[in-house]
């Protein structure tokens, strides 16, 4: 996947949880929690939805490098298993 | 007890110390996939179901009380923030039955379907309302009852506090519980015996 199509996944993920965010044209290095009013929970739901659409385990550690939508692309592109 | 003959809700608050359910949290999700990770507010949720047991007459309904010996089910509302402002309710059906994994899992489950602009289930059903503005920056929720429930719990958002330990200062995580009950069917001891018991769970995570 491109760094382009992995955006674009992560922006539906994110859509299917805040749907904020399909209208909003959130920008590379916005935090995502403060722009569509993430909590805990729903920070979780998106890391679920990661695990099953990539195959990514992302350890709660690792937790503030989705912060945004650059970060996630980023993460993403790195551990990915067969990219 | 003499139950009062009006409805003026009772409140009591009690601040509750979560270093130890913080430390048990990160250590099992540490070890968990992510689908099987908790968040805080699952254990407050646990914490109150188990706390009702003790504390029966919280839960609603009251007027069909239990002399016949039959469980009387936990059907939990649970009041989160909504992004869009306000409050999403959702309702978790015989949580009693429901260990902490799935508790957490119909939990998540059900937020997400609100959250996402489905409708929930069916909230008359509901025995006892939890609120929970978690993120929402408010340290205290003082919680209204919703007929024919006769109580219900808030949290507010857990914030570091110092407390004296042994001596010293420290800082630690802290969340302010708030019960309203409906004096007519307990009082202010028996409300402050459930916000013991909830705090006395949430010092053994492991035990939830």
């Amino acid at each position: 996947m491109t760094p382009e199509q992995l955006r674009d996944v992560t922006l539906h993920l994110l859509g299917e949880i805040a749907p904020e965010a399909r209208r909003r044209d959130l920008a590379p290095d916005e935090p995502l929690c403060d722009a569509l009013g993430l909590d805990a929970l729903d920070v979780l739901t998106f890391v679920i939805a990661v695990h099953d659409t990539f195959g990514i385990d992302v350890p709660e550690s690792d937790y503030d490098q989705l912060d945004t939508l650059r970060g996630c692309v980023r993460y993403l592109t790195r551990t990915r298993p067969g990219r | 007890m003499e139950p009062r003959a009006d409805a003026t809700p009772l409140y009591l608050a009690a601040a509750v110390d979560l270093q130890r359910a913080v430390d048990w949290l990160a250590d099992t999700n540490a070890r968990r996939p992510a689908p099987e990770r908790l968040v805080m507010p699952a254990l407050f949720l646990r914490a109150v179901v188990t706390a009702l047991r003790d504390v029966p007459e919280l839960n609603a309904p009251w007027a069909t009380d239990d002399q016949t010996g039959q469980r009387r089910p936990v059907h939990l509302a649970v009041a989160v923030g909504r992004r869009a402002g306000g409050l999403a309710t959702v309702i978790l059906p015989d949580a009693d039955r429901l260990a902490l994994a799935d508790l957490m899992r119909t939990f998540r489950e059900a937020v997400a379907l609100v959250r996402g602009g489905r409708t929930p289930g069916e909230l008359a059903q509901a025995t006892f309302t939890v609120t929970s503005l978690g993120d929402q920056g408010v340290q205290a929720v003082f919680p209204s009852i919703v007929p024919p429930q006769v109580a219900g719990v808030g949290f507010g958002r857990v914030t570091e506090q110092p407390a004296a330990v042994a001596g010293a200062i420290v800082c630690s995580p802290v969340v302010t519980a708030t019960l309203a009950a409906d004096q007519r069917v307990t009082d202010s001891q028996r409300g402050a015996r459930f916000l013991a018991l909830l705090d006395e769970r949430l010092q053994h995570p492991e035990a939830l």
